[in-house]
């Protein structure tokens, strides 16, 4: 049994390498191996560039590349995001748009999209809009007596709120804006480029490392209030860093990847029912298996049709009969 | 370790609780009795530092308890709540960990020594070979043991125990109560705990603390101070008192 389980986590842990390996290879321009295998290597051995096909290079480092190097950092962030939160609320239902983040950012990039034009990045708006919501979230839940039902109720409250002003702007938003608007709402991993990527991936990767060093931490969390007191925990301090992280790292992977939903809600779940509830197993294989989800969901959106289904809309209808099927099994729900 | 309560006021709405003076001394258990709302658990939080209790009313050694940080607080005092429920289901091994909490740094994982503390103190409250085992599959008696144990795990002197033996049957309620027992004999312990049962308190504790509306209504040795008109005035119901074979029983 616990040699099944160890050879699972390995599984697990490796997954995201071999679907990285394997993603390489697909796409809708098919690249024989051995080309894409020297084309990877084309830098180190500059005596292999001459020989390939001019566009190589630019489909595997300007395309493919970044793409999966974004798959596996918003499939790690929203999936260590989800479980940190998971525990912090002490309900396994949360997801890491709980705090009015999604909304938030959604309307910052409608604000970008429909008024400085789609030249303009919306990545920072976005950014800026999912901070303001949950900072907007946490301010007017401080003062309540019982903060972690106050602070989803406004959660709740904020996001309709954000989302009317979705509406607002996008009411006034010309065809071609609602386009470019509607396709980043929908998430999607094909449009960002290295320059996106740099900005995003130090935050998701920062913030993920330190979500990873508190993991244990995280069970100690996952107690009631009295008894993380009890224990010694410096509850205001301790549950502000991990909120402030786990927005940190979706507000980052959302602004470039666009609003993509479930998997904070379906991979640690998933984990937990394999290997249990502790936080120092279940963060750090949310991340790989996060990373792999979110992987296998874009291959198979880029590769099911000729044209491409925004990843969002697919992590979407796989994630909630999924979650469903999760549900039914469960000896317990969790409300 | 000793507490000290000098002038203790805490109010909340629709409750007083006033204690002018008391002494916890050390290594010795007292037990909180009283009838419901008489302010025992209010008492009990008070002196771990769950409540909010003014500067200058409750003292740790002759430290005041409200300027002593709450990491450094949970390394002298451990509190064992009446229930634990969690949506997470932790294994008994992952749970008890959690009383290491106060000597981990925030950054850090528990060590290969706190894992054998952990072990060792499993084995202690009768519950060896039982660390695999999920918390919420135990019974509740076993459930009772585990948080016990989790506060030992916890390495205080004082151990604060709410209502430990609510819905227990009379073997766990023994086997809890024998626990709390050895704690104070074997290791030196200072007991804090609230009861419902009076025989079983009478029994048990070194001192009796009797509590009606907020007030202490009498403290002392378990035999000296418990009477017919001390029971019947804080319980407001006709009670008896029978001695057999050096043992009190209360009859209502």
């Amino acid at each position: 049994m616990a040699d099944k389980k160890r050879t699972l986590r390995l599984l697990i842990y490796i997954s995201p390498l071999v679907l990285f390996a394997v993603s390489l290879y697909l796409g809708t321009y098919r690249i024989p191996l051995p080309a894409l295998l020297k084309t990877l290597l084309s830098p180190f051995v500059p005596a292999w560039k001459a020989g390939l096909p001019e566009g190589y290079s630019a489909i595997v480092f300007g395309v493919r590349l970044p793409r999966l190097i974004l798959a596996l950092a918003v499939g790690s962030a929203l999936s260590v995001s989800g479980a940190s939160l998971q525990a912090l609320f002490k309900n396994p239902l949360v997801n890491e748009y709980i705090l009015g983040l999604s909304s938030g950012a959604g309307f910052g990039a409608s604000l970008s999209l429909v008024f400085l034009g789609p030249a303009f990045p919306p990545q920072i708006s976005a950014f800026l809009f999912a901070i303001v919501a949950v900072l907007l979230v946490l301010s007017i839940s401080a003062r309540s007596e019982s903060p972690i039902v106050s602070l989803l109720l406004t959660g709740v409250i904020v996001s309709a709120f954000f989302t009317a002003l979705l509406s607002l702007v996008e009411f006034f938003a010309s065809p071609y804006s609602l386009q470019a608007l509607f396709n980043w709402l929908m998430g999607n991993l094909a449009r960002p480029g290295w320059r996106d990527l740099a900005v995003s991936l130090p935050f998701v990767l920062g913030g993920v490392a330190i979500l990873l060093l508190l993991r244990w931490r995280l069970n100690v969390l996952s107690l009631s209030d009295e008894e993380a007191r009890s224990l010694g925990v410096n509850l205001r301090g301790e549950k502000f860093l991990v909120i402030a992280l786990a927005t940190l790292i979706t507000a980052a992977a959302t602004a470039v990847a666009g609003i993509i939903g479930w998997i904070g809600l379906i991979v640690p779940h998933l984990v937990r029912m394999m290997v249990g509830a502790d936080n120092r197993r279940v963060v750090p294989l949310s991340a790989a298996l996060g990373a792999s989800f979110l992987l296998l969901a874009d291959d198979i959106a880029r590769s099911l049709a000729s044209f491409e289904v925004p990843v969002g809309i697919f992590t979407s209808i796989i994630g909630i009969p999924l979650f469903i099927l999760l549900l039914r099994k469960s000896t317990k729900i969790w409300l | 370790m000793s507490i000290q309560v000098r002038g203790l006021v805490f109010l909340r709405p629709g409750f007083a609780l006033r204690v002018p003076d008391l002494e916890f001394a050390a290594g010795r258990m007292t037990a909180l009795v009283g009838p419901n709302g008489a302010g025992k658990t209010t008492l009990l939080k008070c002196l771990a530092g769950l409540l909010p209790v003014p500067r200058g009313t409750v003292f740790l050694n002759d430290r005041d308890l409200a300027a002593i940080p709450d990491g450094e607080r949970a390394r002298f005092m451990a509190f064992v709540p009446q229930e634990h429920t969690s949506a997470f289901n932790y294994s008994v091994r992952e749970f008890l960990l959690l009383g290491r909490a106060p000597y981990v740094p925030l950054f850090s994982l528990p060590s290969s020594k706190d894992a054998s503390r952990a072990e060792e103190t499993l084995a202690f409250v009768g519950l060896a070979g039982h660390g695999g085992r999920a918390y919420q599959q135990m019974s509740s008696g076993e459930r009772r043991l585990v948080l016990i144990a989790r506060a030992l795990v916890q390495d205080t002197d004082i151990l604060v125990l709410d209502e430990p033996t609510t819905f227990l049957d009379p073997k766990h309620e023994t086997n809890v109560l024998d626990l709390a027992r050895r704690l104070v004999d074997e290791r030196g312990k200072t007991v804090l705990v609230t009861l419902h049962n009076l025989d079983m308190a009478i029994r048990y504790a070194d001192e009796l603390i009797c509590l009606k509306d907020g007030a202490v209504a009498a403290r002392g040795v378990p035999e000296a101070i418990v009477t017919e008109t001390l029971l019947e005035s804080m319980y407001e119901i006709p009670m008896r008192i029978l001695r057999h074979e050096g043992r009190t029983f209360i009859v209502r």
